[in-house]
This record gives C-alpha cells, structure tokens and sequence, in this order.
C-alpha cells in the first residue's frame, strides 16, 4: 500500500526564518490522521506545501501519488484552510457553483444536503456571514465533491459543539469510504475522537507519531476504590502498574499505567461499594512525550 | 467559458457597469458642449490658447485646433481626461485579477482546486480583456452616436481608430497593474507602477516633443505609441498599435512566469 501524502526530507524557510525542517510524514490510505501542535509549529506551513500554495525550500513531497505541482490531483482533495477567507460579496451558493464547475462530476445534490446537515444558509453573501456559518461553507467545498483525501485546518474553529458532532460524523464517513483525511488541530481532544494515528509537530519538526490505540492502552488512569470495611494496604502494593499509592480506611486511591487488570483482581476479594475511575487524559500523555523528545533533543544539542 | 472567466466577470461586474456608465457621462457631457462651441470657433481657440500657456499647452495635447471636431474631440476624449479615467478602471480590474485577493486570502482556496497556475492567470486576464472590451465598446458608441448628433463631422473609421488605440493602452495598463500583483502580489505596488509609468508616460511623450533631452524617453512611453500617430487624424497607425500589444503580451508572459515560480500569500 503507497502512501497517500509522502513527504521525504520536508523544509521551507521564510526568508531566513525555519518554518519547517525536514519533515518526513507517510499518511496511508484510509486513515484519519490528526496533526497536532502548538500554534505556529509549522502545520498549515505543511499543509499548504502539500496542496502547492507555497513551495519548500528543499525536500519534496507527493500527495494520491502524484507531485504536489501537478493541478490536476487537487480535484480528488477537498481542502479546508485555517483561516478561512470567503469573498464577501459573493453568495455561498453562487461560490459553491463556481467551485463544482471547476472540479467538474459534481453532484449538486450532495451541496444541499450537507447544507442540510449543517444548517448552512447559502443565499446570504458571504462576508455577512458570521465566523461559525464561514467555516461551515468551508466545509461544504471540502467535502461535496467526496474527495480521496481531505486536508482540514484546523476544522472545528468557530462550529458550535451540535456542528462539531455532524463534521465529526461527517470525517467518520469518509474514512468509512475508504477515504484518508489530515486533520490539523492545537488539541488532542479535538482529534482524538476520530483520529487512527497523531504526529506531533513542534518547532517545525516532527517530534512523535503516534497511534491512538495505542495511546489509550498506555493511557493514565487516575482510580478511587471504596470497600465496604477498611482494607490492608499490603494487599495492593506491589501490584504491575500501580502508582501512587494511598490507602485511608476503606478507601484506596492510584494511578493505573496501561490495564488495570491486577488491581481489579486484588481489589475482587473485598467488597467493593463504589468506583471512580477518571477518562485517561491523551494531553497529558503528549505533553509527557513532548517533554521527553525536547529533552532528547536538547541533550543531542549540547 | 471556463468557469474561472465567468466567475471573474462576475466579480468585476459591479465596477465595470459603474465605469460604464461614468465614462459615458463623462463623453456625452463634454461632447454636448461642443455644439456651442462650434458657432464661433475663433473666440474659444483664442480663450483655450490664452487660458494655457507654453507647457501647458502641450500637456494638453496642442490644442490649437480645438475648436475642429476632431481637435475637440481628442482634447476632451482622447487626450488627457479619458484615458487617465479609463487607465484607472484598467489598473483597478487589473489588481483585482491577483494582487487584492491574495492580499483578502481568498486566492488560497481558488489555488486548491485543480486550475494549475498559468490557467489561473490567464482566465483571470481574460476575463479583464473582455470587461474593457465592453467598456471599450460602449463608450465607443456613446462617442459615434453623441459625436454624430453633435455634428462633429469626424468619420466612425477615425473614431475607431482612436479608440482601439485607447482600448490598447488601456489594456497595456491593466496588464501591467495585473503583472505587477502577479510577481509580488502586492496591490499597492501595483497601482504605484501603473500611476508613475502612466503620469511619466504621459509627461515624457507631450512635453518631450519639444525637449531634446529627454526625447527619445518617448520611446518607453506606453503613449507614445497611442498619441503618436494622430489616429483621430490620420487613421490607423498599425506599427505603433503592434507596439503596444507585444508590450502587452510580454507584460502577460512575465506575470504567468513569475506567478508559477513564488509562494502565494506569504
């Protein structure tokens, strides 16, 4: 299975400023890859390589197999800019036409009904269009002509969370057609939903890739046990990935690394009257990551 | 057409029905005039001749036989005034072809769909060709029509001849305004190289006539190869005409190889 955007050795400079530094990135086919990062790490820098808006400096890069200068592939991408700038003046409606004539084999129908959806007016010119109803025009071009690869910008900026679950629904139908989707994001938690895989870019570098599964099962899981009696602290210790250890009476607090199959079985001899176990927190993980590879990295330098 | 073309049509259509209608009020106003002044030609040659001297005179084109049809015609129309407003409308689709919407980020999302670049400018210069075509046409017939009832007496092949001479230099300027947006996508700078080549142009080639030192600048001047000829005079002058659209052409050619080769909205 090829790849479907391929960069090998992937660098641009702003003048003498580095926005990217030798990326190399593989997204195969019929994933939902998020690209996560900091503001201004260097992730519409890539995406607007990919889709030839700006050239890099050295590297190339190829996108459904095929070199990024070649305008004829754009046709099987649907692009969502992070900053999305729609003529003011122009109706949505009019625009959307304009775009499906140029991308040719459109089906109006598909317009309407992920204005549906969305509940996107299109009748109205654009530029009185508030932030939220822009973005949702926005994604209306990316996803109406059902492209191969969707490249996504930062999405969800400005959709209330109703919106948010449709596009959401929308990207899971995508890669349910077998379709591939890159997917910008300064937050985890707004991927990691849908996402299959996650790179992380900082500083114009590729800093870890990750998969979501993965992630989990490696997840932090904060976990509150309560007994019906008080129960004897050396029954616990010791017990594969338990931390953080503390036991009050009859009740037990830790941190679970990974399965929390060895302290559920020990905690089975007792009486258990209750359970909190908090969502594993993926941020956290990342930033773990993050911490960890900027450490490497600053021992590499010195 | 392609959709591109269309769709830019579209977007310049507000403007150029607003100069439309500008210029030819602006032609049909002066050229009414012209019926009271035709009764006593000597008293207004002298007051126009008096009102500008020396240099003036031949920023304004000569003058001296502005109270003939065709002098008064090329005073009002074809000399100063019309061009410079039409020049204008020209500069303004122009910049609107690359430089303004790179510089509102709306260029982005047209860049991504599958139109490679050179197609990009093209249609986006077409588009501007055939809006001043239809200025160009309008304001055409407004001058044959206003100039016919006025009595005038200037015959349409003349008018025709002046007036695709316009057309031309007019389109030159577009294409430069256009050219300029495409290789820095800058729509100040744009308009600033249209409005210095334009005024120097235009400076160089009527007070250059009679000023050795700078004479042959006259040959840089996009005017020259307008004014030049006396078209309204003397028909068509093919060679200067060729000037102007190879001038234009390799204007258009420049701006597709600069526009292919740089980063958009950086």
């Amino acid at each position: 299975m090829t790849a479907v955007v391929e960069t090998e050795g992937l660098t641009k400079f702003y003048g003498p400023k580095l926005a990217l530094d030798d990326l190399a990135l593989a997204i195969r086919p019929g994933e939902v890859f998020g690209y996560l990062g900091p503001n201004g790490a260097g992730k519409t820098t890539t995406i607007r390589l990919l889709l030839d808006v700006i050239r890099p400096t050295s590297g190339r890069a190829t996108v459904l197999g095929a070199g990024t200068r070649d305008a004829r592939i754009r046709a099987r991408i649907g692009y969502l800019p992070g900053e999305l700038a729609l003529e003011g003046r122009v109706r949505a409606r009019a625009y959307l036409d304009f775009v499906a004539d140029v991308r040719g084999g459109v089906n109006r129908g598909r317009i309407d009904e992920l204005a549906e959806r969305l509940d996107a007016d299109l009748s109205v010119p654009m530029g009185r269009l508030s932030k939220g109803n822009k973005q949702k025009v926005g994604l209306i071009q990316a996803f109406m002509h059902e492209p191969e690869l969707l490249i996504l910008d930062e999405p969800t900026t400005g959709l209330d969370p109703l919106v948010q679950q449709e596009f959401l629904s929308m990207v899971r139908e995508a890669r349910a057609s077998g379709h591939t989707v890159l997917m910008s994001s300064h937050v985890l938690a707004e991927v990691e939903h849908v996402a299959d895989r996650v790179g992380i870019v900082r500083s114009g570098r590729m800093v870890a890739v990750e998969d979501v599964a993965a992630l989990r099962e490696r997840a932090v899981r904060r976990v509150e046990l309560h007994f019906d009696a008080p129960v004897p602290r050396e029954a616990f210790e010791g017990l594969p990935g338990i931390r953080d250890l503390t036991v009050e009476g009859a009740s037990l607090r830790c941190t679970v690394d990974g399965r929390p199959d060895a302290l559920i079985k020990a905690a089975a001899r007792f009486t258990v009257v209750h359970m909190v176990s908090a969502e594993p927190d993926l941020e956290e993980i990342f930033l773990t990551y993050y911490s960890e590879e900027e450490a490497a990295h600053a021992r590499a330098g010195a | 057409m392609p959709a591109l073309v269309r769709k830019t049509l579209g977007e310049y259509g507000r403007a150029l029905v607003g100069w439309t209608v500008g210029l030819s009020a602006f032609l049909t106003m002066y050229i009414s005039i012209w019926s009271s002044m035709k009764d006593n030609p000597e008293v207004f040659t002298e007051t126009a001749v008096a009102k500008y001297p020396g240099a003036l005179r031949d920023l304004m084109g000569g003058m001296a036989d502005i109270a003939s049809g065709a002098g008064f015609l090329q005073a009002i129309a074809y000399q100063l005034l019309g061009p410079l407003l039409f020049v204008m409308c020209a500069a303004i689709l122009g910049n609107r072809a690359v430089a303004r919407p790179e510089e509102a980020r709306t260029l982005e999302l047209t860049l991504t769909l599958p139109i490679d670049r050179r197609r990009l400018v093209l249609d986006r210069w077409a588009a501007m060709l055939l809006g001043l075509l239809a200025v160009a046409l309008v304001t055409l017939c407004v001058v044959a029509v206003a100039g016919g009832l006025a009595g005038m007496g200037v015959p349409f092949g003349r008018i025709l001849a002046a007036h695709t001479g316009l057309f031309l230099l007019v389109l030159f300027f577009g294409t430069l305004a256009l050219c300029v947006g495409a290789a820095f996508g800058r729509g100040q700078a744009a308009l600033a190289v249209v409005g210095v080549w334009g005024v120097a142009g235009y400076v160089v080639e009527t007070l250059g006539r009679n000023v050795d030192a700078i004479a042959w600048l006259r040959w840089l001047s996009p005017f020259h190869y307008y004014l030049d000829g006396r078209p309204l005079y003397q028909g068509w002058p093919a060679g200067d005409y060729l000037v102007l659209l190879g001038a234009t052409a390799v204007l258009l050619a420049t701006a597709v190889f600069a526009f292919e080769r740089r980063d958009v909205g950086v």
